[in-house]
């Protein structure tokens, strides 16, 4: 798993690219902009090749840590593959998805300013 | 014709992608003798999604001192796919409730995910064993 992190209009956007299961969610829960609740993010899913149940929980669980500290955490380019197993778990109601980058960094700065 | 692979691995996190891409490959491999030109993707996801769940349940429930292997048999038919896993670890049951996605439960998802993709999953203790069967139709 490759994680990079970039910052647009003032909201972070980590890109993932390989394969998000058991083996590598610790690695992307020790992301700094993922890990810190206080922080929004946009989560760049457009490489992620595989996600199973592990790497579902952990996208679930920051998006949670974030919402209870008025932040939040949006999901954009989702493929095929991401998208299938949000819809059978049903997680994919519980968030803002994009399909594209730029529509979530925009939605997500608007809504940051909102709760200034 | 019946055709049977087995893989043994050792019940560690490390060989669930081993263990899951396998298993897209053998579904890759059964999808191609019944419709050499049709590469079914959704058959070929959900047995490379089954196995890295019930891999990852193997390998996370494995006792740390011993490591016991996890065993993967596909049955490959006409037409249908069976994958069996099977450790050693404690028992359990695949009978858990569906997770209350409202309260954004981190975990919860495996065996959901699991019945969601296959046709048909069952579960039994075989001596000191756990075997967990799925089977899917093309």
């Amino acid at each position: 798993m490759i994680i990079t992190e970039t910052t647009q209009n003032g909201i972070s956007v980590v890109t993932l690219n390989g394969t998000l299961d058991a083996l590598s969610c610790p690695e992307f829960r020790a992301n700094p902009a993922v890990g810190d609740p206080g922080q929004t993010v946009v989560l760049d899913l457009e490489k992620v090749d595989f996600i199973d149940s592990s790497g579902l929980g952990s996208i679930v669980g920051a998006a949670r840590k974030k919402r209870q500290q008025e932040c939040d955490l949006f999901l954009a380019c989702m493929n095929d593959k991401v998208r299938k197993v949000f819809e059978i778990t049903n997680a994919q109601k519980l968030f803002h998805i994009f399909d594209d980058t730029g529509a979530a960094v925009e939605f997500a700065a608007m809504q940051q300013e909102a709760c200034k | 014709m019946k055709k049977v692979i087995t893989l043994t691995l050792p019940g560690e996190l490390i060989f669930t992608r081993l263990a899951a891409q396998t298993a897209a490959s053998v579904a890759a491999l059964v999808c191609g003798e019944c419709h050499p030109k049709d590469n079914n993707c959704e058959f070929i996801n959900a047995f490379e999604l089954a196995v890295s769940e019930a891999f990852t349940n193997s390998a996370l429930h494995a006792c740390q001192d011993e490591l016991p292997p996890v065993t993967l048999t596909f049955i490959a038919e006409r037409h249908q796919l069976t994958v069996t896993v099977r450790d050693t670890n404690e028992p359990f049951g695949i009978e858990t409730p569906q997770p209350d996605i409202e309260s954004y439960p981190e975990g919860g998802y495996g065996l959901l995910i699991i019945r969601k993709v296959m046709d048909t999953v069952t579960y039994r203790r075989d001596g000191d064993a756990n075997i967990i069967s799925m089977s899917k139709k093309l």
